[in-house]
């Protein structure tokens, strides 16, 4: 797939999941696998810088 | 109507026809087994034998697996590769895996373990040192293990987690 889902942690960092070839579609692999509670939002994999240098540092908007 | 094929106690073999797309299996002018654009459906009382499958025994599945000796297989219940541009390059079982920044991931199983006491098995490699990544439990965010997702690390030498080329798990329960 071509997008990814993105979640904010409680320390302010962020986790990308990366969807996998499953049969599941976006939607039904960020129900089952964002942490109960916290919104996410599923973006173009294009959206996500390539140099990962300042991966810890990263935030979402 | 049905096209049949009937094994007749006195003729033999008893063909009729038409073309309702419909195919029955007869023993004796009977009905066994009918066959249509759903599938195969038995007739009432009729059963598909199963003793060819009941009979498997573990060693059929030593055979199968190429193992010698009489020791017991245990089949992985997940896999997946990706590499360090966050590609997932092959998978079974495993729903995504989350970048939860450098060198940390969660590993999201499709359909969940029976309970959390599997068994992880992980590599992670660089192309450019030859190091192979050690993986370590994180549980900075999340539980370590569930029965449908786990925490790794990669980490070079030093103990600093660090991205690494490639990274590969198996699940074995």
């Amino acid at each position: 797939m071509d997008q990814r889902i993105i979640y904010k942690n409680d320390d302010d960092t962020i986790s990308i999941i990366i969807p996998a070839d499953c049969g599941l579609t976006i939607e039904e692999i960020a129900a089952k696998d964002v942490p109960t509670g916290k919104e996410y939002w599923i973006v173009d994999k294009s959206e996500i810088p390539t140099d990962r240098t300042f991966r810890d540092a990263w935030t979402w908007q | 109507m049905s096209v049949n094929i009937n094994a007749d106690t006195t003729n033999g073999l008893v063909l009729t026809s038409d073309t309702s797309g419909e195919l029955k299996l007869q023993s004796a002018g009977a009905d066994i087994a009918t066959v249509n654009s759903s599938g195969i459906t038995m007739a009432a009382g009729k059963v598909i034998s199963n003793s060819g499958i009941s009979s498997y025994t573990d060693s059929d599945a030593l055979t199968l697996f190429n193992a010698s000796g009489s020791a017991p297989v245990y089949a992985c219940r997940a896999w997946a590769s990706w590499d360090i541009n966050q590609t997932i390059l092959g998978s079974g079982n495993v729903s995504s895996i989350t970048d939860n920044g450098v060198g940390r991931y969660t590993v999201n199983m499709t359909t969940a373990m029976p309970d959390v006491n599997y068994s992880i098995t992980a590599l992670g490699g660089d192309d450019s040192t030859s190091q192979i990544g050690i993986y370590t439990g994180n549980n900075t965010h999340t539980p370590l293990y569930t029965t449908s997702s786990f925490r790794i690390a990669t980490s070079n030498y030093s103990g600093s987690f660090q991205d690494k080329d490639y990274n590969h798990i198996a699940v074995f329960r």
